[in-house]
């Protein structure tokens, strides 16, 4: 049985997860960002 | 005020910590770049194929070091939750709950290279063995403390809920770790043993690389998400309305 799939298979795995790990909080963070960034020029307008 | 006071009371100031945080977060994510290149490198074509499993010994350099990120993770969730219950520390509640997605991440890793590895050495993606339960077991613990916190409204009533639940699931550590003893299992036991590592250092010499490198992993994700959560329970205080104002000019 050749073992390469099964290698092959556990490193692109876990570099997806770890990938969306570490990408997840930065996508959240600039949504956050660019919702509260927007929030406040409402605010400025409204003023 | 005691320097010991002192400390803690400024590096707990959430101003303070997402500015310092920051400037740490891309000297984290340098050094663990460096260390899982050469380490990948070493593992991967500098250390030989094992004598009795072949190639597949190569699923180790990542499945050993998650899987003790896994356990280490989890203590130190137990840990700070336990300061954050006796102190009242708010930024160990917010470690705690940024660590449970790290922790998450870590476990799966363990969970699904272990099962990638089980088959061509065991002959079997998966058996009930005390290890491999224990572990699965704890990354239900993992959800558990995640999905605890999103139950609530009130973030900082959802912290502590979260960080009693991770000092009480710290009972499925030992389990874990001395599951290979107490039970008759399928899994090997611990490669690092009391009496020295059961392996030759071309091999050693990668698999601690690894394992550094995931802590360094750990560090800048568990800061990257600290900072989140800590902008979005603070989106009305007037440090982050500051600090939108600088970054909108």
């Amino acid at each position: 049985m050749s073992h390469t799939p099964f290698i092959l298979a556990a490193y692109l795995i876990s570099a997806v997860v770890l990938f969306w790990a570490a990408m997840a909080p930065v996508i959240n963070k600039r949504s956050l960002l660019r919702q509260l960034k927007a929030r406040q020029a409402r605010m400025d307008k409204s003023q | 005020m005691n320097p010991v006071f002192l400390f803690f009371h400024k590096t707990g100031s959430p101003p303070w910590f997402y500015k310092y945080s920051g400037k740490l977060i891309p000297w984290l994510w340098a050094i663990f770049l460096v260390l899982t290149v050469y380490g990948l490198y070493l593992g991967l074509v500098v250390a030989p194929a094992d004598y009795q499993q072949g190639e597949s010994v190569r699923i180790m350099y990542l499945h050993v070091p998650s899987a003790w990120m896994s356990m280490m993770i989890y203590g130190l969730m137990a840990i700070m939750g336990f300061i954050a219950l006796v102190w009242r520390i708010r930024i160990m509640e917010v470690l705690v709950i940024s660590s449970a997605p790290v922790g998450a991440a870590f476990t799966m890793i363990a969970l699904i290279t272990g099962s990638l590895w089980g088959r061509p050495t065991w002959g079997t993606y998966w058996v009930w063995d005390a290890r491999l339960t224990s572990e699965l077991v704890l990354l239900f613990l993992y959800f558990g403390v995640i999905a605890l916190y999103n139950a609530f409204d009130e973030p900082r009533k959802a912290a502590r809920a979260a960080s009693l639940m991770s000092i009480v699931g710290a009972i499925n550590l030992p389990i874990i770790y001395f599951s290979v003893e107490w039970w008759n299992t399928l899994h090997q036991g611990s490669s690092m043993g009391s009496d020295g590592p059961g392996i030759h250092p071309s091999m050693l010499l990668p698999l601690l690389l690894m394992a550094t490198a995931t802590k360094f992993f750990y560090g800048a994700n568990l800061l990257s998400r600290a900072r989140l959560t800590l902008l979005k329970q603070d989106h009305r205080k007037r440090w982050v309305q500051d600090l939108l104002s600088k970054e909108s000019h």
